[in-house]
């Protein structure tokens, strides 16, 4: 989408801030929860931040409806980042987010190549969900998705020995 | 009468539009603003921020369009599921499908005006609709 690339340009961020009631606490945490799912950079208490674009300006925009919903205030912005150190700095600590969460996925994938056939087929479901549940909150790819991408690959072929067997096994368990 | 919605319309607005013309209002002409402060005082307005037809208590505009005007049809709950799927994402719901529609949709926004995407995709939330009444009278998946 950016067709400029020089390094003297920072992109648009949307923001969201926000207070909440400290009591009950579940929507607090149900808001919380929401906003790492979005692996939003938390620039402050009540301050979150994430790129620009439709998708993420629209979930921050229901997600302050849904705080003010639940008796807390919220407001959306639109802004850029004053300095490109800063942002890259911002960009940096997502991308270390992300990083852990590949690292560990791929730490899984690993393990679960050890794992006798139906624990592999169970383990690679739930990785391919977790990786793009992943993928979608990662707005700076860092190089530990390439492995994270292998890892899964790897245990996908690991665990579907030939097309004709796959076949062969699901045809027996509907007839 | 005239409903308003965000352009850039996308598979929730897609499918709120549909279930409009087909359940709500045949003669439903739609509009397509940036700002919600745009909105005519003749339209009724839906999955904008704010207003009554919209994201509610976890559900998807799709969903609070059915809850206000009382469809309870198995059928459209169905498609509701796979909408919010498509939309939100967030695992409420098992629907596997969703994810192609919302692909599908997404790629559709980036090709068509807001006008041809409801051209194009009300006779697929028709086919969707039909596919589900049959699986839900057979109980098994339609041929």
């Amino acid at each position: 989408m950016t067709t400029d690339n020089r390094a003297s340009v920072t992109q648009e961020w949307v923001l969201l801030s926000y207070r909440m009631p400290r009591e009950p606490s579940t929507p607090r945490i149900a808001v919380w929860r929401k906003l790492d799912r979005l692996g939003v950079a938390r620039l402050g208490d009540g301050l979150v931040a994430l790129p620009a674009d439709a998708r993420t300006r629209e979930q921050l925009e229901w997600l302050a409806d849904e705080i003010v919903e639940k008796g807390g205030s919220a407001m959306v912005w639109l802004g850029r980042p004053a300095s490109v150190r800063q942002e890259r700095d911002l960009a940096e600590t997502m991308a270390a987010a992300r990083t852990a969460e590949y690292a560990a996925m791929t730490a899984d994938a690993a393990a679960a190549a050890e794992e006798v056939p139906s624990m592999r087929a169970a383990a690679l479901r739930r990785l391919r969900g977790e990786l793009r549940r992943i993928t979608r909150r990662d707005y700076f790819p860092p190089p530990a998705r390439d492995a994270a991408e292998a890892a899964v690959a790897a245990l996908a072929s690991a665990t579907a020995p030939g097309p004709g067997m796959t076949s062969a096994m699901s045809q027996r368990t509907t007839a | 009468m005239r409903w308003a919605t965000r352009s850039g319309v996308h598979i929730d607005r897609a499918a709120s539009a549909w279930l409009i013309r087909r359940h709500i209002d045949p003669q439903a002409q739609f509009l397509f603003i940036t700002d919600p402060g745009d909105v005519p005082a003749d339209a009724n307005p839906f999955d904008m921020r704010g207003v009554d037809l919209g994201h509610h208590g976890g559900d998807c505009t799709f969903e609070t369009v059915l809850r206000r005007y009382h469809l309870d049809d198995p059928v459209l709950w169905k498609l509701a599921v796979i909408v919010h799927e498509a939309d939100l994402d967030d695992e409420r719901y098992d629907a596997p499908e969703a994810r192609g529609l919302d692909v599908a949709l997404r790629g559709l926004s980036m090709t068509c005006t807001d006008d041809e995407v409801l051209a194009l995709t009300g006779p697929l939330f028709d086919g969707l609709y039909e596919y589900h009444r049959r699986g839900l009278l057979l109980g098994r998946e339609p041929a």
